[in-house]
């Protein structure tokens, strides 16, 4: 299987899989009111942006017709400006080279993506880690659950806007103890 | 469900026992629950968290600079590919090159730590399966030379937090590289002392050879990386696959196995190391002078702020791949960090590869995955 | 069964293919051959064979791989290296007594667990941060002896020990305070040779330095401090500072201090020494004018330290007669006689005043030397040297300072 280049991933999407790739993000009028800010991330658009619907076949296109069979990463980044939860998918060929990132922005308030553990089990704790720390759903997850706090615990920690003391689970830090 | 059989007079049923997380052999604080028959498990599902310091986090609200010495307690055995893997990702983030002799440096500190982490990985392997220490700690008598190495070059025996942007924190003088290459001259006679103890010992092979088998057509799906995979036939190793520093220098072989058993991880992990060997055999005589430097002078290393953007950096660690991908958006803290850890992802495995095995044999499989719950947990 | 990689070439036999810079080989799972025990034997060879060479000799050396290799600790210790880094200590210089450290707040800033904490030494009298630390501690408990603060202490002040043996019991002491951090640095010069040679001259250049902007005993280590007492560093004055008890007899006037950091060309200090001796002589000499220096000395010897010296406040059984000595102000400055006439017709008021009162009320309450102190009683208030104040103005301090006076009888009587 030939290895692709960058940008190539889209074009194939393209043709191959019409409808997968997301329209790109458009920044929200309200900071462009505010002017420069200066300080923020910004949302890389050249790699493969797919909504979520779409993302299993996306998978299953890498790993069977372009052949990139291992997923290395799944990783979840909350922009709070933006108002949403992008979940970055890292493949790679067996034979070497670079990755090919499909990305999926769902929104902060109903962060849900189909699961990929059915055929892909090495997703399993990955998903749940993004589940545990981000609030993101994965429907048709065998196990879903907590994978480093406990199973009570409400709120997902990571997320831009969970208090990082302050909260019903710590004292204040730096305040009156 | 019951697994209730009825074998003549005998009931038996189906226990859920649970394995840790305070256990000499569950290397850190690991749960596993298991559903045992008797001594044979049905299944197993691992549960985290024990160690979670929340790592990510942290990186989120310390600078740069000040998440180097928190890189050091994931992977506690190998604190220098961990900040090696950090300080790429910042590199590339923020587009500093490395002077060459940085770089041979940074090869030669993730090999010797490869080296004491397969020596000591194996040790406690065989703890776990009986032998009441002795070859863990004929691989601890030669770990302890090369952490005096670290101690000298860097200041710490574990936590070394050695790296900088840009290169090393300080540089290797010439009696430390003869130190090296007096242990260098030591480490074949110790690899094959170990493999005459080890490698044809009947009680390893009983215990090793085909239990715990990772089939070659799954293990990829699983995303396990390290021994694990390449025990399993799949020769994926990042520095062959994507070459990063100066490895595209060396010549070395990827270690594979054939069947994927516990047998195999072992000679993958020994062969290993005698690479190693090779690889610092080569980096120690193609070492640059020092004229190059061992650190990017124009680096600001507490007041980085690499233009928002996003990179990816992996390394090969003994363990398997550990990855850092850091986003920026401009500011002197990372706006997100994470961490691909090897020893996380191979536990994917664990269930499946300790399905219809022994307890005993589960503690060893535990063992040949080779994890590290500061590298779990995070 | 052998793997390939992009690249085919031959096999050879033993199962190891060579493509480029390295291949990949398999590993040799010597299934044929039979095991009916030569394994377990050869082990037991090994084990043997260390077991003999352990009695036999001592492995000492990196290339060696059997042998003993114990070490008797505590009897016998292996060396550490140079770089080896435990926890922080501050360094005081032994010839000046002087800490280097500053107080610029970057190990504060650089420390990941952010264990440690500063309080910058402010001048007593103007109120102004000094190149000093009045307070710092670290919490030895959460050090991650990563060394950070040493490496990026601009002053070499911070530097990190070898010592290991920290083991207590008593908790509260592992918040460590700068009286038990600070190390000479003739020690760090022993357990470090090296690395204190590569920054020893531009450390204790920079500390000359800041010893000029340091007055008095401020950013003295409390080790030196008796030492630092027979000494007359360079110190700057502030104005309005008035003589202290026991005039001591004069010993040579303090070197004249430019603006900060700089030195003072030679023209310019024999013109300073010029003027400084005509006044001297204008002034007369009814117990000479102490130095300010040697003022701030005795007052920090004793439990009383205050800013400006008032007669009286400097402890049990301060002479009545001391606001004998002639009022002082900074060095070139010449207080002009109308003022200085108000200042000794003030003083000889409060004095009767406080005759009456009796030694209580010369206390004050007991501060530690190195913070601020207020103003005590009956100090002239600290004008500048060319301005008045206004008669109503010294009207209402005094009436503010009896106040003061009266609640301090009360508290010390309570």
């Amino acid at each position: 299987m030939a290895r692709l280049n960058s940008g190539e991933l889209r074009e194939l999407l393209e043709r191959d899989l019409p409808g997968a790739l997301a329209a790109p993000h458009s920044p929200p009028q309200a900071a462009e009111a505010h002017g420069e800010e200066e300080n923020h991330p910004v949302l890389q658009e050249h790699d493969a942006v797919v909504v979520a619907e779409r993302l299993p076949d996306v998978a299953r296109y890498l790993r069977d017709q372009l052949g990139y069979s291992y997923l290395s990463h799944i990783t979840a980044v909350d922009y709070l400006r933006e108002g949403l939860i992008e979940v970055v998918y890292f493949f790679y060929h067996p034979e070497g080279g670079g990755p090919q990132i499909v990305r999926v922005r769902v929104p902060r308030d109903n962060a849900v993506i189909p699961s990929i553990t059915p055929f892909w089990p090495g997703a399993n704790l990955q998903e749940r880690e993004a589940y545990d720390l981000f609030g993101v759903h994965f429907p048709g997850h065998p196990f879903l659950r907590r994978v480093y706090l406990w199973d009570e615990f409400e709120g997902y920690p990571m997320r831009k806007d969970f208090p990082k003391t302050g909260d019903k689970y710590t004292h204040v830090t730096g305040g009156e103890e | 469900m019951i697994a209730g059989t009825f074998t003549g007079t005998i009931k038996t049923e189906e226990l859920q026992i649970n394995i840790g997380p305070q256990h000499p052999s569950t290397h850190g604080v690991f749960r596993m629950i298991t559903r045992i028959d008797g001594e044979t498990i049905l299944g197993l599902e691992p549960v985290f968290g024990y160690l979670h310091r929340n790592h990510e986090q942290l990186g989120e609200v310390s600078s740069y600079l000040q998440i180097i010495p928190f890189t050091d307690r994931l992977d506690y055995f190998n604190s220098m590919p961990n900040n090696q893997g950090y300080c790429m990702a910042v590199e590339k983030l923020a587009g500093i090159e490395v002077p060459e002799r940085a770089e041979y440096i940074r090869v030669i500190m993730a090999e010797l730590s490869r080296i004491q982490n397969h020596a000591t990985a194996l040790g406690f392997m065989l703890n776990d399966m009986g032998a009441m220490g002795t070859p863990l700690l004929y691989g601890f008598r030669e770990r302890e030379k090369i952490l005096d190495l670290f101690e000298a070059a860097s200041g710490a025996r574990m936590m070394c937090s050695y790296m900088r942007f840009g290169g090393v924190a300080r540089d290797i003088d010439d009696e430390w590289l003869g130190e090296l290459k007096k242990l260098m001259v030591g480490l074949p006679a110790f690899f094959d002392e170990f493999e005459r103890l080890l490698s044809e010992n009947e009680i390893l092979l009983s215990r090793a050879r085909n239990v715990g088998i990772l089939p070659k057509a799954v293990a990829l799906d699983y995303s396990v990386t390290g021994p694990l995979l390449r025990g399993s036939g799949i020769p994926y190793d990042v520095r062959r696959a994507e070459p990063y520093s100066v490895y595209d220098r060396f010549g070395f072989d990827v270690v594979v196995g054939s069947v994927g058993d516990i047998y195999d991880r072992y000679l993958v992990r020994v062969e290993e190391m005698r690479q190693s060997l090779r690889i610092l055999e080569q980096a120690v005589q193609q070492l640059p002078d020092a004229s190059g430097g061992h650190l990017n002078p124009k680096v600001k290393q507490q007041s980085i702020r690499p233009p928002a953007g996003e990179a990816y950096a992996r390394v090969e660690t003994p363990k398997g791949e550990l990855g850092f991908y850091l986003v920026s958006d401009g500011s002197g803290r990372p706006y997100r960090y994470k961490i691909r850890a090897p020893s996380f992802i191979n536990l994917t495995a664990l269930s499946d590869l300790a399905r219809g095995h022994k307890v005993a044999d589960l503690v060893v499989i535990l063992g040949s995955i080779d994890i590290v719950m500061g590298e779990v947990d995070r | 069964m052998t793997t390939t990689t992009a690249e085919k070439t031959t096999t050879s036999a033993a199962g190891q293919i060579r493509a480029g810079r390295g291949g990949v080989v398999v590993v040799q799972r010597r299934s044929n051959k039979p095991h009916m025990g030569q394994g377990l034997a050869k082990g037991m060879a090994v084990v043997i064979k260390h077991f003999a060479d352990a009695l036999l000799k001592r492995n000492d050396s990196r290339d060696e791989i059997s042998g003993m290799f114990t070490v008797e600790y505590p009897e016998e210790v292996l060396a550490l290296p140079e770089t080896y880094r435990n926890m922080p200590v501050l360094l005081y210089d032994d010839e000046t007594g002087h800490e280097l450290c500053t107080s610029c707040f970057q190990c504060e800033r650089v420390c990941p667990p952010q264990v440690i904490h500063i309080t910058q030494a402010k001048n007593p009298e103007t109120g102004k941060p000094v190149p000093a630390a009045a307070e710092f501690i670290i919490e030895y408990d959460s050090c991650m002896s990563c060394g950070y603060c040493a490496e990026v202490c601009p002053f070499d002040a911070i530097k990190m020990d070898h010592y290991f043996e920290l083991s207590t019991p008593n908790h509260l002491a592992m918040d460590v305070h700068k009286e038990a951090l600070n190390r000479p640095v003739s020690y760090y010069a022993t357990i470090a040779p090296n690395l204190w040679a590569e920054v020893r001259d531009t450390a204790l250049k920079k500390l000359q330095n800041n010893i000029k902007r340091r007055p008095g005993t401020i950013g003295v280590a409390p080790q030196a401090l008796g030492k630092v007492a027979a000494k007359t560093p360079a110190a700057k004055v502030a104005p309005g500072a008035a003589p202290g008890a026991q005039a001591a007899p004069s010993a040579a006037p303090a070197k004249p201090v430019a603006a900060i950091g700089k030195n003072m060309p030679p023209e310019k200090v024999a013109r300073l020494e010029a003027i400084r001796a005509a006044n001297r002589a204008r002034r007369g000499a009814a117990a000479g004018a102490p130095s300010h220096h040697e003022q701030q000395v005795q007052l920090a010897e004793e439990p009383v330290l205050s800013s400006a010296p008032p007669q009286g406040a400097a402890g049990p059984g301060a002479a009545p007669g001391l606001g004998g000595a002639a009022p002082s102000t900074g060095p070139g400055e010449d207080m002009p006689s109308d003022k200085r006439a108000r200042l000794e017709a003030i003083r000889a008021a409060n004095r009767a005043r406080r005759e009456g009162e009796g030694p209580a009320a010369a206390d004050a309450p007991v501060q530690s030397a190195a913070e601020p102190a207020p103003v005590q009683d009956g100090a002239v208030p600290a004008a500048e040297p060319d301005k008045d104040m206004p008669d109503e103005k010294r009207a209402r301090l005094e009436a503010i300072r009896a106040a003061n006076r009266a609640r301090r009888r009360e508290q010390e009587g309570s």
